[in-house]
């Protein structure tokens, strides 16, 4: 074992050490027996295979959200919009679904997804646009039309899309089975994990093998000097916004179409801001992402797990996820700066 | 000499292998305006701001009367009573002015209300020097004029002794640039010494008392007013002719226009750029000379296809590489060495052999295999492609971006500034790779303000003033730098005769 590796892994390995340290912590703070509980939390994140399949089900959409603040952030771009943009994919999907609900699962699964894709980049669209055109923030538009298609899901299922046979339970009519994504047998692992594996697979090829990945680097790296030879910032601001957002919709979709059977409010379990971390954690390196999206995945599915069975409150699953991203963030910085002081 | 307020001896200031200040030796004395002129890069900026503490001398010593204590930044200098007021202001636009006085005042207490008497004092100088000026107004809605005001009254009320002004009237219209000589006349009346950093003429005149003319970094004279006349400032100021081993380019045989500026005209803030037009034929050196900051920049990034234009065209060889719409990119077919390479010319965080490769990487092509070659022949430290670019000297990059744009044929060049940083053997390289270049029929636009080598190298010499080509001259062997200095400070030829 080199010393090397030893210095390149100590970063996460600490990272680790500390976040247990502080979620033994917090489980002394809420009167739980700190180790019992720990192994709790593993048990429940891949202790079984339902446990697993739990995890899986929620390592979906946090790996699309990543992705989807990944494709413009490999820009220097901030986009906060992964949550409304699953919600617009979600409105988008369930939408075509709503108009033909009869059509045969070949023509329907197809055109639901790309439905849903369509109605996330659009939700990208608008921000790139207005970026690239009026150098409007990205960040400040993402994160207030978040709130537009979170709230517009709300006004559908309690207006125009309720189910009437629901006894005034705000959702839509439940999904035909021609609507409902493929999934592993007796698992919640559907096919929205699948492309998210693809496309983040895709992305690291695009972004770091394809002759075009030095497009977005140089613009990235110097934006002048991009211009001089011919790159327009605003095209791919529009193109990455765009992208992002279609895979956040194919997010919002997959939630609807193979967890929830139907159109309701909270399809995301705040999946956009949990994805966002994923993918600056990551350095919007898709391949990082992946296994990022896994842990986090697990955590969210554990903790979730624990509010049910053990004694701690709902919001711990919460302040775990703050945990795990306060140490991640805190500790390699901190790591570097004593390095350099000794 | 007993009044003497401060005295340099002997300073030197170093950045890297830069010698900005060298060996600067001259005093300030209480109630006088002491004007320092000179060129862009001189050194006159740098040697005031080593008095006002910002920089510290890498040679010699500072002495100021009745201030024993080392001067180690710009606090120390306020509380000998030296204040600066910088050619970019330090003011908070959001704010009121007398919010803007009371943040700079040592005096300010704690807590401020329009009640408080302290707060009163502050609005004293103000008052003086400015009435006009509402002190209850955001600094943000000012004028730049008014401004530069806010900034010397900030300077005033630390009860400086010393009120060094970094050219002070570059931003200012005629008007306010008379209203402020009358000032710094008045200030230099109450006891106080001025210390006026500019390289206009007209500063000059209307109010220094003794003129200090600095040149590549050295004190070259320093004479009363009226000793010297005119044109033997400007030449002081311009120097005598440095040897450089650059050849007179061939007489053209004929004429074919290649590069052809028609009525340019772009916009971008505090610069714009009227009907410059210029034609300039294959194997032909054309020279930019002007004072920095006269639309030099706009004019190369406009050429080059960065910045959009609003009227006019450019074309190379009939075909128009003007950037016409602001949601458009045009890549250049220019050689095209820009401005601050390190910002403008790079992306600091690829390879060295990935920012030679910029334009096929950018179109989607596959980049050449030449990457190593080209390092070492444009003498690129060190020669690693894979080096990354952002950790280059200033000077290596700006041979990097050479050896990028120069390294093949181009059928047009336009190079700012291209040796700027360079030591003496790689200019003679950039030289030399320029020039072949206009030998292999390329049309080569030069922007530089170095006068000795445009009057050695240009086919004709083209002078920037304020947006405007004002004067194109062929570069015969009777054309001085006398002249073209005097176009370039917007002096007529008979003014610059006399």
């Amino acid at each position: 074992m080199s010393t090397r590796l030893l210095s390149a892994s100590a970063p996460f390995i600490l990272t680790v050490l500390v976040f247990l340290a502080l979620a033994i912590a917090l489980f002394i703070g809420l009167g739980q027996p700190p180790l019992q509980t720990l192994a709790a939390l593993v048990q429940f994140a891949v202790g079984d295979s339902y446990s697993l399949s739990q995890t899986l089900a929620k390592t979906g959409p946090i790996l699309l959200c990543a992705l989807a603040a990944a494709v413009p952030g490999r820009l220097g771009l901030i986009s906060v919009g992964a949550e409304g943009q699953l919600h617009a994919g979600a409105i988008a999907g369930t939408a075509i679904v709503l108009l033909a609900p009869t059509w045969p699962a070949p023509v329907l699964l197809p055109l639901m997804l790309l439905c849903a894709a369509a109605g996330g980049a659009l939700y990208g669209y608008v921000p790139g646009l207005l970026r690239a055109r009026l150098d409007v923030n990205e960040t400040i538009v993402t994160l207030l039309m978040n709130y537009v298609s979170v709230l517009l899901v709300a006004a559908l299922v309690f207006g125009p899309w309720r189910d009437p046979a629901s006894q005034g339970w705000p959702a839509t009519m439940q999904f035909p089975p021609a609507a409902v994504l493929p999934a592993l047998p007796g698992s919640r692992i559907h096919l929205g994990l699948l492309l998210g594996v693809i496309a983040a697979l895709a992305l690291h090829v695009y972004f770091n093998h394809s002759r075009w990945a030095d497009k977005v680097r140089i613009l990235a790296g110097n934006r002048k000097v991009g211009e001089t030879f011919g790159l327009s910032f605003g095209f791919w601001v529009i193109v990455l916004m765009s992208v992002g957002g279609a895979l956040a919709g194919l997010a919002g979709i997959s939630e609807v179409s193979a967890i929830q059977g139907r159109l309701q409010q909270s399809i995301s379990l705040g999946y956009g801001l949990t994805g966002f971390l994923v993918s600056w954690l990551s350095r919007h390196q898709p391949l990082i992402i992946l296994p990022v999206s896994l842990c986090v995945g697990g955590l969210v599915a554990g903790s979730d797990a624990l509010q049910m069975f053990a004694k701690v409150p709902a919001a711990s699953a919460v302040i775990l996820q703050g945990l795990l991203f306060a140490a991640a963030l805190a500790v390699p910085g901190l790591l570097a700066r004593w390095r350099n002081a000794s | 000499m007993p009044d003497s307020l401060v005295q340099f001896e002997g300073v030197t200031r170093r950045f890297g292998d830069l010698v900005a200040v060298d060996n600067a030796s001259l005093d300030i004395r209480a109630g006088e305006v002491l004007a320092i002129l000179g060129e862009n890069g001189a050194g006159k900026s740098t040697l005031m701001k080593m008095l006002y503490g910002l920089y510290p001398a890498s040679a010699g010593e500072i002495l100021i009367h009745d201030a024993p204590d080392k001067i180690n930044g710009p606090a120390d200098a306020m509380r000998a009573g030296i204040g600066m007021v910088f050619q970019h202001f330090s003011l908070l636009p959001a704010l009121s002015v007398r919010d803007n006085l009371l943040l700079s005042w040592p005096r300010t207490p704690f807590w401020k209300s329009r009640r408080n008497t302290d707060t009163a004092d502050v609005l004293a100088t103000l008052a003086e020097l400015a009435p006009h000026i509402d002190p209850d107004c955001p600094v943000g809605s000012l004028s730049v004029g008014e401004q530069q005001l806010v900034e010397l009254c900030k300077v005033l009320n630390i009860d400086a002794r010393l009120v060094i002004l970094d050219e002070p009237t570059s931003v200012l219209t005629p008007d306010e640039a008379e209203r402020l000589h009358g000032f710094i006349k008045q200030l230099a009346g109450r006891g106080v010494a001025v210390a006026l950093i500019t390289h206009k003429l007209a500063d000059v005149e209307a109010c220094a008392d003794r003129i200090v003319v600095m040149r590549r970094g050295r004190v070259v004279d320093i004479a009363e007013r009226g000793a010297r006349s005119i044109t033997e400032t400007v030449a002081l100021m311009m120097g005598q002719s440095v040897e450089r081993k650059l050849q007179r380019p061939p007489v053209l045989e004929k004429i074919v226009p290649r590069l052809v500026l028609e009525n340019l005209s772009a916009r971008r803030p505090e610069m714009a750029l009227q009907n410059v037009s210029l034609s300039i034929a294959a194997g032909e050196i054309v020279g930019v000379a002007g004072v920095a900051g006269n639309g030099q920049a706009l004019l190369a990034e406009v050429v080059a296809g960065v910045e959009p234009l609003t009227g006019g065209d450019v074309l190379l060889d009939g075909v128009s590489i003007a950037r016409h719409n602001p949601y458009d990119a045009v890549a250049t077919p220019l050689g095209y060495i820009p401005e601050q390479p390190r910002d403008n010319g790079v992306v600091g965080t690829m390879t060295l052999a990935r920012n030679l490769a910029l334009r096929e990487l950018a179109q989607g092509n596959r980049p050449p295999v030449t990457g190593r070659d080209l390092l070492f022949r444009f003498n690129v430290n060190p020669p690693d492609p894979m080096k990354t670019a952002g950790t280059l000297s200033g000077g290596n990059i700006q041979k990097l971006v050479s050896a990028r744009e120069l390294g093949g044929q181009r059928q047009a060049v336009l190079a700012c500034y291209p040796t700027m940083g360079l030591d003496l053997a790689a200019i003679e390289m950039v030289y030399a790779a320029m020039f072949a270049q206009a030998a292999a029929g390329a049309a080569v636009l030069w922007i530089s303000e170095d006068l000795d080598d445009l009057l050695a190298g240009c086919h004709r010499i083209a002078v920037m003033r304020e947006g405007q080509l004002v004067a194109l001259l062929d570069n015969s062997s009777t054309l001085t730098r006398e002249v073209v200095g005097a176009h370039m400070i917007g002096l007529t030829e008979t003014e610059a005769a006399a």
